[in-house]
């Protein structure tokens, strides 16, 4: 009898050593953040987020870590963050394997966003499936409104179209008198929504549109668009499209010596690689942005951190400081929730403000709330693409008419 | 209505001056070398990025720098086919298993160049701005950069006629192209005949690369967008022709030039449509035999 007593006691003792060797294990051990990303490190759209998230992730992890980490209230300490990349080449299949890879084998902690607005589409039902928060930073679109509602776990940090680039640029322009706009834009889903919100925000504040091209995009030769542009007599030109059309469209255009009274174009012109292409030429041209460095103290701290002593090829006005904000959120809302559990996560993200490089920031229905963007619509002057708009944002007054382009044709 | 002719023309043979550059070297390479040069682009690419950064570094003019980049590429690929290619011709039975084994080898070439210059050169966006005036001909506006390039591109394809015409050497490379073994027993060395024709053609694909990057920004994974239009451009105008690829350089952007005209997002099939076409009815391209 006594034997089975003291058999039981040590088994006892064995199993709760176990259990709470287990929980220790779990609960104590944990030593850092892992957080996964399906990234194209090479393939053609390397050459976006090369220069959109990597730099800001990199800068951000690296003075995240020199802090000792992210404060974790579950484990008592600060766990500092490893990031885990797989390159998905640009290829959208490739990058939904690896996303799945990294939750379902990796198991990582948390999964950091993919790049671009169609593998926004492809992720973020991946990453909702298995309860991930997914904060995203390339890419947004119209139609992911429509998708957030059914995406708890998704929250998206850029701003776009008709949130609320094209109504605060329908707007500016109307209240200077524009009357007609010419589009040109990528036959693609970025060019179609741009130009569909065009043709909505428009008309509304008066401005007719008398011309509308698509373009494919392999096209290499602007010459005949901006001929007919020219030709219509409008008072805008848009060019809603990538570098590779909005860079040679801008060259034609100057060569071609047409000079509306508005030019805008992007995502490109946000970009030091386009004032560094063009130089003072670019003086005047408009784009899509978010921020100017003279806006605030955080803005200055933010393009100190981010641009100081480097190339100015790497500047990015609109989304740099979306993505900047987005990881502040996500950083404040672990601390706030004490733990890594994504459910109690996202339940912050979703209801709470955080402080970010914006000021106040918070999520409305998955997405940066529009009140918090401290810009929407930039203009290159005097070699600073300043905020013009929305007026109360302003770091500079809308200069319209753009003046000319500085090099006459030769004839 | 004659301006209007004159635009859309001039704009064909302003693109097809490019095309042509860039498929004359690949048509060299297929044509005489008997290497599918996959990775002709990236030759292209890296033309482009020399010309960049030694206009962006050291200010060197644009037009310059062909003469820096072009005999670097040259050599480069030179010893590629010396190096590379002598071995994979050395192990194979014929001249298709040749074939086959090149096409593979420059696959691998293509990932190989492209992903060294991501590592070198990163992969955002590069762009510069050169010659972006107009030039007024015939009441038609065009850009003077452009201009400059159709004007490169038929100084140096007719240069490289003429050298294949009149020297020994070029007479050399088309006794080669005709047939290597003949060409062989007359005394030509043709392990050097084909190694100096992938130079010259990454000689091209620099020169075409050096010209391209005055007018279009350029990032280190543009080269298989160019690979593919040079394939399209060589197969117009006939595998073993290098005035054919002139031609049909020209023949596609003038084609380019009326459809884009008519509706810009219709020029690519055009491109495809042509290509088709031409298959069909003749498959061995415009001065193929």
């Amino acid at each position: 009898m006594k034997n089975k007593v003291f058999t039981g006691l040590i088994m006892f003792v064995v199993v709760v050593l176990l259990a709470v060797g287990f929980y220790t294990t779990n609960t104590f051990a944990k030593d850092k953040i892992v957080v996964g990303m399906a990234r194209p490190l090479s393939g053609p759209m390397a050459t976006i987020g090369d220069s959109a998230f990597k730099p800001i992730y990199d800068t951000w992890t690296d003075e995240v870590n020199a802090q000792g980490g992210i404060y974790v209230k579950e484990y008592g300490k600060k766990l500092p963050i490893e990031l885990l990349i797989y390159d998905d080449k640009g290829d959208l299949g490739t990058m939904t394997r690896l996303t799945e890879k990294l939750i379902v084998k990796d198991k990582v902690d948390f999964l950091w966003p993919s790049c671009g607005t169609a593998f926004v589409f492809a992720q973020a039902p991946i990453a909702n499936k298995h309860g991930y928060v997914l904060i995203t930073a390339e890419g947004g679109a119209t139609h992911v409104k429509d998708m957030l509602p059914s995406l708890p776990y998704v929250f998206v940090s850029l701003s776009f179209s008709d949130w609320y680039q094209i109504p605060v640029l329908a707007e500016l322009l109307g209240e200077k008198g524009a009357k007609t706009a010419y589009i040109t834009f990528r036959a693609d889903l970025f060019g179609i929504e741009y130009s569909g919100v065009a043709g909505i925000e428009f008309p509304k504040h008066g401005i007719e549109i008398i011309g509308l091209n698509s373009v494919p995009p392999e096209t290499k030769d602007f010459a005949p668009i901006i001929k007919k542009a020219k030709a219509s007599g409008a008072d805008v030109f848009c060019a809603f499209g990538y570098p590779d059309l909005v860079l040679p469209a801008t060259g034609t255009s100057m060569a071609l010596d047409y000079n509306p009274k508005a030019w805008i174009g992007g995502p490109a012109v946000n970009f030091g690689f386009y004032h560094t292409t063009f130089g003072p030429a670019a003086e005047g041209v408009l784009g899509f942005t978010t921020f100017a460095c003279s806006q605030s103290k955080a803005a200055q701290t933010l393009c100190d951190k981010l641009y100081k002593g480097k190339p100015e090829e790497i500047n990015d006005w609109w989304g740099h400081p979306l993505y900047w904000a987005g990881l502040e959120c996500w950083k404040q809302a672990i601390e706030k929730a004490g733990t890594l559990d994504q459910k109690v996560i996202r339940e912050v993200l979703a209801t709470e403000k955080f402080n970010t490089v914006l000021g106040p920031t918070w999520f409305e229905n998955g997405l940066m709330a529009k009140e918090c963007h401290t810009g929407e619509i930039g203009q290159w002057q005097k070699g600073i693409f300043e905020v013009v708009g929305p007026t109360k944002n302003a770091t500079a007054k809308f200069v319209y008419p753009k003046s000319i382009w500085p090099a006459p044709p030769k004839k | 209505m004659i301006t209007t002719f004159l635009d859309i023309v001039i704009s064909g043979l302003l693109m097809g001056g490019i095309y042509a550059l860039i498929a004359v070297g690949l048509s060299l390479q297929y044509g005489v070398a008997r290497v599918l040069n996959i990775s002709h682009g990236e030759f292209i690419m890296i033309g482009a990025f020399g010309t960049y950064i030694l206009y962006k570094t050291a200010g060197v003019n644009p037009i310059l720098t062909l003469a820096i980049c072009g005999p670097v590429l040259f050599l480069i690929g030179f010893f590629l086919y010396k190096t590379l290619f002598k071995i994979l011709l050395a192990f194979s039975d014929s001249a298709e298993i040749f074939e086959g084994k090149s096409l593979l080898a420059s696959f691998g070439l293509l990932f190989i160049i492209q992903n060294i210059a991501i590592l070198i050169w990163g992969a955002d966006i590069k762009s510069y701005s050169f010659l972006n005036i107009g030039v007024d001909l015939g009441g038609a506006l065009f850009p003077a950069n452009r201009m400059v390039t159709l004007l490169f591109a038929v100084v140096i394809s007719m240069t490289f006629y003429l050298f294949l015409a009149f020297t020994r050497m070029g007479k050399a490379i088309r006794a080669a192209a005709q047939n290597p073994r003949i060409a062989g027993l007359m005394g030509v060395n043709i392990n050097q005949v084909l190694a100096l024709c992938f130079g010259f053609g990454a000689l091209m694909a620099s020169f075409a690369g050096g010209l391209l990057s005055m007018c279009y920004p350029i990032t280190t994974t543009m080269g298989m967008e160019y690979t593919v239009i040079a394939i399209i451009v060589v197969v117009l105008g006939g595998l073993d022709s290098i005035v054919g690829s002139f031609i049909g350089g020209f023949l596609l952007g003038i084609v380019g030039s009326i459809v884009t005209y008519i509706e810009p997002g219709l020029a690519l099939v055009a491109y495809y449509a042509i290509f088709i076409i031409l298959l069909l009815v003749r498959p061995t391209g415009i001065l193929g035999k």
